[in-house]
Parts: structure tokens; C-alpha cells; sequence
């Protein structure tokens, strides 16, 4: 693997007009046909997120965090709601908290389908780049059904959720999820059982636990080196309902490199979340109670003004851990500072240390597995 | 005494005409010389047109298995492509234009023709300009020797139907093509390009060896190196059943010498946006687009020839539809191998075509050698259409 055959350097930028490079840019410096420096930059997807919470009210904040991911809507509007929640002091009906449960998990599902396609369309598969995004419309149904916008959905609010479930939308989520349960073999079988997969994938970007651990790297990326990391069994939310019941954190072991994980292990990750949040959405919704409210009646009056504070909301999120820490001032209608922490500015900058002596081929392929979105480096 | 005779003036004068007259019939006998000779050719070559094979040949090489011929099997190529992968993709593909989105393709030619041509300032002009239509007469002109049918080939029939050696010149065209890919990705003057175009030299260099060793057995069958031969010895048996691995490697070897979806490693979109290609735009790029397809047609034909017995077949059916049936049924197996794998990296493609491939076609000649040694008295007539 060593490229001292060679000695002249050449440097590539990877970004950001290129076609997978969707507003980021990266220098590689290529000796051959191995990487062995990778620069990533962030900076080329600013929106100013940050500064622009400054200047919306508490209510309205969520909304620019969804913009950020909108692939996973329904979680990353969710941490800034949680810490307003926290500052205000706002009780959460127990419908409330089922209903925003049942939604983040079918995000997640939906924006791990988003994130399979994308991965094969960069290992150069278009049928299973496609077949994912098919499966996908039907969660964007629903979604589309219970909020009326298939990405910005807006659902969370500060004290609970803006939309009750309707029969329509239960149908098309349970349709959603059958169709998901059916495919999720063929699926497993294209990626897991085809030898092209297994060959791209396995032994290449290749780190440990401890390595990802002292990168920042959490959620599937870390879950993957079979370490059982997740918020939602270690830090539960109480506005949350997944203390209600019973399940279990997925985690993947190599077994040729324990405590290691490459881009195949982060696949399987992957469909083991699908697995269990699929699981979770079964066991929640019987649990939905018919009646009741779905938001604190005071909670309009309440988040309009909060008291001086500061909090710090944060959930598991698709890409791992997600957090807004929120500061405020006394009566003010918009927070003092609010400081988003994204999972993909970990996993971004960990390319630095995954992609020396790697190929440049294998690079948006490494690149792919961490699930990377843009939008949560460049806030 | 010698009389000085006294210029005239008015004689001179007088003379003029004559003079103007004698430059301008000297100026028509070069014009109608000219004229005469531009003639002369026109003649010869018309007499050579009016004669009948010449005509037939014209007419094969323009019309019918030539040019206009390609054109349409290309344009047809690609709308069957495009369909396919978008029925296996579980989307519609081309649908608004035309019946079935079959005039799609015109469509795009037509913006693709019209678009502005941009060369960068890096490239070398010259040969930016003129490597794409090169490569794409490089991949057009082995279509000269596709047996198509016994008697509608374009190099000749009956009396003359191949050159002795059609399929090794087929393999040295085809052996170029990258070499302009190459050439293409660095006149450029782009990185990605660059890297592109030694990966298609790449793909070539894996591939080439057993593809050509797997066409080694079919001709060892048929006994000869032409490929109307080897179509025409199959009227007994077709190859594909004596040699069914070679035709598995041949196929593979095939589509990553075209750098198609598995071994597009050439012009991975996703890791050197377009490869060879990123550079190139308007009509260098249809150029080179087309001459992809036009290579993926004459691997499916090539196939055809050498392993589906070519225009024999259902005997109430004329040659050529015979041929047309079998080409649409392997370029059909092309398409579902490209959308079913995903990328290789290029030692991996080297690893595949060497390790795996080489041993298995090498395999296979010499399975034909000992064949053909020790059960020659069988399989000889057999092979060559049971003589």
C-alpha cells in the first residue's frame, strides 16, 4: 500500500463545482493513485443558520434548523425545540411526546433510504441508487398527508406537535413501512450479497473505536465499531417516548478487526437502524392514546418570552449526535446566541486521518459511508 | 537601301483586339482542359460506380449494413439503453417525444449539436478539435467487416464476402480507441481528464489480452481468422453451447473494454466527474458519446458473429433478421449486466481481467486444441457446418 514508488505529488480539489461534491471541497494531494493528504475546508455551503436564529423568535427557530437537514426533518428541527422547552419550562403532553417519537423514527428511516441511494449512486450503481428513492416517496406521503410538505415539515413545536394523526396518514405510514419490511431484503441482497459491494467496501476506510471516538464521530458511524453509543438509552429525553419502551441499541463487530469499522460494517449499521426503528414505530403506536392534547395550551403564551438562560437540547439524530445550545436573555423574543452542533462536521473532518493511503478512487466512497450532509458543517 | 520601316500606330492600335482575343482563348483552353480533366474524373468514377459490384458495394457501405445503417442502429441503441435502464431503475425513461420517447434521442442530438463548444484554455486546440471524430471513425470503421447477412455485408458477397484477417484488424481498430481517450483526457488540460484518460488506458490494458484469446477459440473452431468464415462454419452447431465460458469472458472483457457501468471507472461521474469527457462539450461530446454506443453495438455483434452462429438460424427468416435478433437478445444481456454491478475500482479491474479471466480463456484454447487433436474426426465436421 505504500506509495514510495512514486514521489511527485499532485493536488486535486474535490470540490466544490464538482458533481459530488455538493457544496464542499476538499484538496487532495495524490501521489499516483493514492491519497496521502486530504484537506477537508468547510465554508463553501454558509447560511449564516447561527446568526439567523438570532433574528427569529422561539417559535420560529425550528424552522431554520430543519432547513439545514431536510432529509431528517423531523430530528433536526427537534433539539432547539428540546432546549426552548427546557428554558420555558414547558410540560409535553404524553400524546405529544409518542407522536414526536414515532415521527423522528420514520425520518430516521426515511433519510437512511435517502442515504443508501446516495452511497450506491457514488459506487456507481444506479438501479440501487433509484430503487431506495422509490420507497422513499411513500414516507414523503406521509409525511406530506399528517403535515402537508414532504421536507419541511415544521411538525415539532415548543410544547408539543402542530398536527394530529389522521386514519389517512396512519394508513399510508403502515403502507410505507410494509413496503419498506419487503424490500429491505432485496435491498440487504443487492448491497451485502453482491460481490462488486463486498469488494468496493470492505477493508477500505477503515477506523477504530477509540480513533472515532477522539474524532468527535457519534451515532451509526460510531455504533458501527460496536460501540453501543446512542442519546436516545444514554441521555433519555424526558419530552421523549422512548423510555417507554422496550429495545435495543444496534451495533455492528467486524469480525476480522474487532473494535474496527469500514464502509461495509457502516452499511449493515445502517439497515440494523432501519430494523430497530422500525420496531420502535410498531411499539409506539398502539401506544398513542385516542384523546387528549397535542400541545401545552400555554405553550404559545409561554415561548413567546422566555427567562434569562441557558440550555443545551440535544437527540440522537440520523448522522448522530445533533444539539442546539441555546442562551437567553430576560423577556427577550429572540435567543441571545444560539449554537448549533452538527455530526457531519465530525465526520467530515475525520477524512483527514480515514483517507491517507487510500486510494483516490475510494475517496467519495469513504467519504459516502459517513453519511455526510452539508448543511451540518456549514451552519 | 534598307528601308527602317516606320512604326504605325493605327496598325498597332488594330492589333489590340486580336491580341486581347488570343489571351482569352488561351485562358478558355486552360479553363476547358481544366474542365475537361474534373470531367475525366467524374467519368472514371462513374464508370467505376456504374459497374455492379461497385454500385452494390456503394450501396452496402453508404446505405444499407454501412453508414446510414449504424447511424440508426446507434440512434436506436441508445433509446433501448436509455428505456431499459429506466425499467430496471423502476423509472419510465424517455416518454414525451414520439411514440414511446423514441424520438428522444433526435432531440438530444439536436441541443447536444447546437450547444456552445467550449475549449479550455489549457487544451491544445488542435488536437481537441479533431480527436473526438477520430475516435469515432477509429470504433466506425471495424463495422466494415460485421457479417450481417450472407449476401448484405458491406466488404463484398459472394464472390469476395471478407478479407482473410477481418478479425485481427477489427481487434487493432479497436485497440486504438483508447489510445485516443487518452490522448482526448490529456490534450484537455484538466486533472480529472487526465486521470480519466490513463484509467481508459487501464481499462484497456486489462481487458484487451482475454478478450482477444477468447475470440481465439471460436477461430481455432472454424479454422480461419475471418469472421464471415467463422459465421458461416456454424450452420451446425452455434459456438455459444461449445464454448459457453469463452463467451462469458468475451462479455466481460468486452464491457470493460468499453468502459460501460461496472468498469466505468473511465468516466466515473461520481469520483473524476466525467472522466476523459469532462472537458468536452456540444458536438466533441456527442461525438464521443456516440462512439461509446456505436462500441457497445460492435461488441454485441462481434459476439453475435463469433458465439450465436450470426445470420444463421431460424431458416424461414432472411440473414439478416436472423442476426437482428440475436444482436437485440445479447445487447438486451449488455444493458442487465451494466445496471446490476456496482463500479470496480481499476486494480480491481486488472485483478479481475488477469487473474480470473486470462486463465479461463487461456483454459478454453487449449480445451479446443486438445479437442480438436483428439476428437477431430466428430467434432471437425461439426464445427465448420457438418461438411
Amino acid at each position: 500500500m505504500s506509495p514510495d514508488i512514486l514521489d511527485e505529488t499532485s493536488e486535486v480539489w474535490f470540490g466544490p463545482q464538482h458533481v459530488s461534491a455538493h457544496g464542499w471541497a476538499t484538496k487532495l494531494t495524490i501521489v499516483g493513485d493514492y491519497v496521502v493528504e486530504c484537506d477537508p475546508n468547510a465554508g463553501y455551503f454558509h447560511r449564516s443558520a447561527e446568526k439567523c436564529l438570532e433574528f427569529r423568535t422561539f417559535r420560529q427557530g425550528s424552522l431554520i434548523l430543519e432547513r439545514i437537514c431536510m432529509v431528517e426533518a423531523f430530528i433536526s428541527e427537534y433539539p432547539y425545540i428540546a432546549a426552548v422547552e427546557k428554558i420555558a419550562g414547558l410540560e409535553v403532553p404524553e400524546k405529544a411526546k409518542i407522536m414526536r417519537t414515532i415521527m423522528m423514527e420514520a425520518s430516521r428511516i426515511h433519510s437512511i433510504q435517502f442515504w443508501l441511494g446516495q452511497l450506491s449512486g457514488e459506487l456507481g450503481l444506479f438501479t440501487m441508487m433509484l430503487w431506495p428513492w422509490v420507497d422513499r416517496e411513500y414516507f414523503l406521503d406521509a409525511f406530506e398527508e399528517l403535515t402537508g410538505s414532504r421536507h419541511t415539515v415544521s411538525y415539532n413545536t415548543p410544547g408539543g406537535v402542530r398536527y394530529d394523526f389522521t386514519p389517512e396518514f396512519l394508513d399510508k405510514l403502515d403502507k410505507a413501512i410494509v413496503r419498506l419490511e419487503d424490500r429491505i431484503p432485496i435491498f440487504e441482497d443487492m448491497l451485502q450479497g453482491s460481490p462488486t459491494f463486498r469488494l468496493r467496501t470492505k477493508g477500505v476506510g477503515q477506523y477504530s473505536a477509540k480513533n472515532g471516538i477522539k474524532w468527535g464521530l457519534s451515532g451509526p458511524n460510531i455504533k458501527a465499531c460496536g460501540v453501543p453509543m446512542d442519546l436516545r438509552k444514554d441521555d433519555p429525553d424526558p419530552n421523549l417516548a422512548y423510555g417507554m419502551i422496550d429495545w435495543e441499541v444496534p451495533i455492528t463487530e467486524n469480525k476480522e478487526h474487532p473494535g474496527e469499522c469500514d464502509i461495509y460494517d457502516r452499511v449493515v449499521q445502517r439497515f440494523k437502524e432501519i430494523a430497530v426503528s422500525v420496531d420502535i414505530i410498531r411499539k409506539l403506536l398502539p401506544l398513542v392514546p385516542e384523546d387528549g392534547p397535542i400541545v401545552d395550551p400555554k405553550a404559545r403564551a409561554k415561548a413567546n418570552r422566555l427567562p434569562a438562560g441557558e440550555a443545551y437540547g440535544r437527540v440522537e439524530g440520523t448522522r448522530g449526535v445533533t444539539a442546539v445550545w441555546l442562551k437567553t436573555t430576560e423577556k427577550a423574543q429572540t435567543p441571545y446566541r444560539a449554537k448549533i452542533r452538527g455530526p457531519c462536521f465530525n465526520s467530515y473532518y475525520s477524512l483527514k486521518h480515514i483517507m491517507p493511503g487510500l486510494r483516490f478512487a475510494d475517496f467519495v466512497v469513504t467519504f459516502g459511508s459517513l453519511d455526510p450532509y452539508v448543511g451540518w458543517w456549514d451552519r | 537601301m534598307h528601308k527602317v520601316q516606320q512604326f504605325d500606330f493605327f496598325q498597332w492600335l488594330a492589333g489590340i483586339p486580336d491580341w486581347i482575343l488570343g489571351i482569352i482563348l488561351w485562358f478558355w483552353g486552360l479553363i476547358k482542359w481544366v474542365l475537361l480533366w474534373i470531367w475525366g474524373v467524374f467519368e472514371w468514377i462513374w464508370g467505376l460506380i456504374v459497374i455492379p459490384e461497385n454500385f452494390m458495394f456503394l450501396i452496402r457501405s453508404l446505405l444499407y449494413p454501412g453508414l446510414v445503417f449504424i447511424l440508426f442502429t446507434l440512434i436506436f441503441a441508445v433509446w433501448f439503453t436509455r428505456k431499459l435502464w429506466a425499467r430496471i431503475h423502476d423509472r419510465r425513461g424517455p416518454t414525451h417525444l414520439g411514440k414511446y420517447g423514441g424520438l428522444q434521442l433526435f432531440a438530444d442530438a439536436i441541443k447536444l449539436l447546437a450547444k456552445e463548444t467550449i475549449i479550455p484554455v489549457n487544451a491544445r486546440r488542435w488536437m481537441y478539435r479533431i480527436l473526438p471524430s477520430v475516435l469515432l471513425i477509429a470504433v466506425l470503421l471495424p463495422f466494415m467487416f460485421i457479417p450481417w447477412d450472407p449476401y448484405w455485408n458491406i466488404v463484398g458477397a459472394p464472390g469476395f464476402p471478407d478479407l482473410s484477417v477481418s478479425l485481427v484488424l477489427i481487434f487493432a481498430f479497436l485497440t486504438a480507441v483508447p489510445v485516443f481517450s487518452l490522448l482526448i483526457g490529456w490534450t484537455s488540460g484538466s486533472k480529472y481528464a487526465l486521470i480519466g484518460g490513463f484509467r481508459a488506458a487501464n481499462n484497456q490494458f486489462a481487458s484487451e489480452i482475454p478478450m482477444v484469446i477468447s475470440s481465439v477459440g471460436p477461430a481455432m473452431l472454424a479454422g480461419s481468422l475471418s469472421l464471415f468464415a467463422i459465421t458461416q462454419a456454424q450452420s451446425a452447431i452455434w459456438y455459444v453451447f461449445l464454448l459457453p465460458v469463452n463467451f462469458v469472458t468475451f462479455l466481460i472483457a468486452a464491457i470493460a473494454s468499453v468502459g460501460t457501468f461496472p468498469f466505468d471507472a473511465p468516466v466515473a461521474d461520481s469520483e473524476i466527474i466525467f472522466g476523459w469527457r469532462t472537458e468536452l462539450s456540444g458536438v466533441y461530446f456527442t461525438m464521443t458519446y456516440f462512439a461509446e454506443f456505436a462500441e457497445q453495438i460492435l461488441y454485441s455483434a462481434l459476439m453475435v458473429a463469433l458465439f450465436f452462429g450470426g445470420f444463421h438460424g431460424l431458416p424461414f427468416l432472411p440473414g439478416f433478421a436472423n442476426f437482428i435478433i440475436k444482436f437485440l437478445v445479447v445487447f438486451f444481456m449488455f444493458i442487465v449486466v451494466t445496471s446490476s454491478f456496482y463500479r470496480l475500482r481499476q486494480d480491481q479491474i486488472v485483478r479481475l481481467c488477469w487473474k480470473y479471466l486470462l486463465p479461463l480463456s487461456i483454459l478454453n484454447v487449449i480445451l479446443v486444441m486438445l479437442g480438436l487433436a483428439y476428437f477431430s474426426d466428430w467434432l471437425v465436421p461439426l464445427v465448420t457446418g457438418g461438411a
